[in-house]
């Protein structure tokens, strides 16, 4: 038990000791002793407990990892930790400052600032676990965070406090893991964005609250683009690819890449060329009543042609078969 | 030659009709298998079916050129259709006329054994006829909407405004559905009348040599039999 300890951490085995010493301890004075003994012996194990950590003011990750990789509400699986693109990290407190609970006492990292309080403040109606380790993105990813604040989502989320925007995890997927951008594991690779956008464009909240258009998700997934991304097409543009990521903007908003007046100069990254009459080809509204009914028209067709083809097929087989079991010798030629 | 004698064997496709043939069904299959990755992107196996083909890019370039060289194909067969009527003797085998109407009816009373006899068909039956319009048909509708499909900038001005909102959703529909009416006309209309008929099994050899046998004739083709060898039919 105590070697299984020792690998994990030279912290945990340092408690460990101590805990076995409390025992001996506790073992020899047992005989003839009185009650007090037997106390003293349970203080010393607490305070050992909970004391020790603070001694040592260890947080790095493996420290961390002794508890929570465990099963339990913040468990953190480490082998896929290491292998995100923060594994290197090793310091849990850069972004987990502020740690709640006795388990945690004396143990902190760097004192959160004024501005990161305040965001955490604001995104704290989407984050209920740790609003400030949450918000601490910003420290090492500023350019991000400054370009995603100027978005829809941004102001979205820290000015009008709404719960419904994105925070970075939400688009990245939790810190521990994040992959990077060309892993196919990445929740914004370029295959995978449009189905990390859908979690929230696909809802009907986006309909009735926002105006959106009803079909955004399956008007693109069933167009050129969208097929052409989901059979592995890498210049097949993603949602990201027109409207921005970070960036992403209203597009109501004149600096939007799809405001009205700048479609020409947003499709005509791929479409050189392209002219105001071409961009209209792609918008995510519904089917217009005309296509819609040219479409089942058609289908209508086929249908027609497949039943008929299918019941003269047959029936050539059958007459086939009739000819030869009943006429045979007759007065064929 | 001894005019009254009746040939063997007459030739019904001469070697540009067969070879117009061979590009035809060769481009075809290649639109097919590469459309049909695009179509059912969402269905599991298409993203394998497509790296198959080389991947989504390589599949996109094999789609628009055999589009393109079956385009080319159609146009040379309008060119070899007016060759054919300048050379002379060329007969009106293949416009659809009433009679074919009749010998559809006729056929299917056939079919449920309310006529003995299969009707009194000419050159072309009228599942033939069928057949070679349906070309004309998905070249208009297929191929146009394909063409535009692929050049959508250059396309795109021909279009007038009132008509932009819809008008690719209608191309679409028009290039996918029709694509899928035309794989499924082939695979079961075709194939069995050429490939899986018992007279014709594994395959029609029309397609490789052009020629039918005057027993073939007389009993698929009467009435082209009686037009061509009418007055020698007792030798």
């Amino acid at each position: 038990m105590a070697y299984y300890v020792h690998t994990y951490s030279s912290d945990w085995c340092v408690i460990k000791d101590q805990i076995e010493a409390a025992w001996i301890y506790h073992y020899y004075n047992m005989k003839g002793e009185s009650m007090r003994n037997w106390l003293n012996a349970l203080l010393l194990l607490l305070f050992t407990l909970v004391l020790t950590p603070a001694a040592y003011a260890a947080t790095d990750a493996a420290t961390c990892l002794g508890c929570h990789s465990m099963e339990g509400a913040a468990n953190v699986n480490q082998e896929k930790f290491t292998k995100s693109v923060h594994g290197g990290m090793n310091d849990c407190t850069m972004c987990h400052m502020v740690l709640k609970g006795a388990q945690h006492q004396g143990l902190s990292g760097g004192k959160p600032d004024k501005g990161l309080l305040e965001l955490a403040a604001a995104i704290s109606p989407k984050s209920k676990v740790d609003p400030i380790a949450q918000a601490s993105c910003v420290n090492c990813h500023p350019d991000s965070y400054q370009t995603y604040k100027a978005s829809v989502h941004g102001q979205n989320v820290i000015v009008k406090r709404s719960s419904d925007g994105p925070v970075c995890t939400n688009c990245h997927g939790s810190p521990h893991y994040i992959q990077p951008k060309a892993s196919k594991e990445s929740a914004v690779n370029h295959f995978n964005i449009v189905e990390t956008c859908g979690k929230c464009h696909e809802e009907k909240f986006m309909t009735d609250k926002y105006a959106f258009s009803s079909r955004v998700m399956e008007r693109y997934k069933e167009s050129f683009h969208g097929r052409k991304l989901k059979v592995g097409h890498k210049n097949a543009p993603s949602c990201a690819d027109c409207h921005g990521a970070h960036d992403v903007k209203s597009a109501k908003d004149p600096s939007s890449p799809v405001f009205a007046g700048n479609k020409v100069k947003t499709c005509a990254k791929c479409h050189s060329g392209a002219t105001e009459k071409f961009v209209a080809a792609i918008t995510h509204k519904p089917m217009h009543p005309i296509a819609h009914w040219t479409e089942l028209a058609l289908i209508v067709l086929t249908m027609s042609v497949f039943a008929f083809i299918c019941i003269h097929v047959l029936l050539d087989i059958f007459a086939d078969i009739r000819e030869r079991l009943f006429r045979k010798g007759d007065n064929h030629e | 030659m001894n005019k009254t004698e009746i040939p063997t064997e007459i030739e019904r496709f001469d070697l540009s009709a067969r070879i117009q043939h061979v590009i035809m069904f060769t481009t075809f299959l290649l639109l097919s298998f590469t459309g049909w990755g695009l179509k059912y992107a969402y269905q599991d196996p298409a993203s394998a079916w497509i790296s198959f083909w080389g991947g989504a890019k390589m599949a996109g370039i094999i789609h628009r050129v055999a589009g393109i060289t079956m385009l080319l194909d159609f146009i040379y067969h309008q060119f070899y259709l007016v060759n054919q009527f300048r050379k002379g003797g060329m007969r009106p085998t293949l416009i659809p006329m009433p009679k074919d109407v009749v010998d559809a009816f006729h056929n299917f009373m056939y079919f449920f054994g309310l006529r003995k006899e299969k009707p009194n068909f000419g050159k072309f039956n009228y599942m033939q006829k069928f057949d070679y319009w349906a070309v004309y048909w998905g070249m208009f509708i297929i191929g146009a909407s394909g063409f535009f499909l692929a050049f959508p900038v250059l396309v795109s001005p021909l279009f007038p405004l009132w008509s932009i909102q819809w008008i690719w959703d209608v191309i679409i529909a028009m290039h996918s559905d029709e694509a899928l009416l035309a794989i499924v006309f082939i695979l079961i209309f075709h194939f069995y009348n050429e490939h899986l008929r018992p007279e014709v099994f594994p395959m029609n050899w029309m397609w490789l040599t052009g020629k039918m046998s005057i027993d073939q004739l007389k009993h698929h083709h009467p009435a082209e039999y009686e037009h061509l060898f009418g007055d020698k039919k007792e030798k």
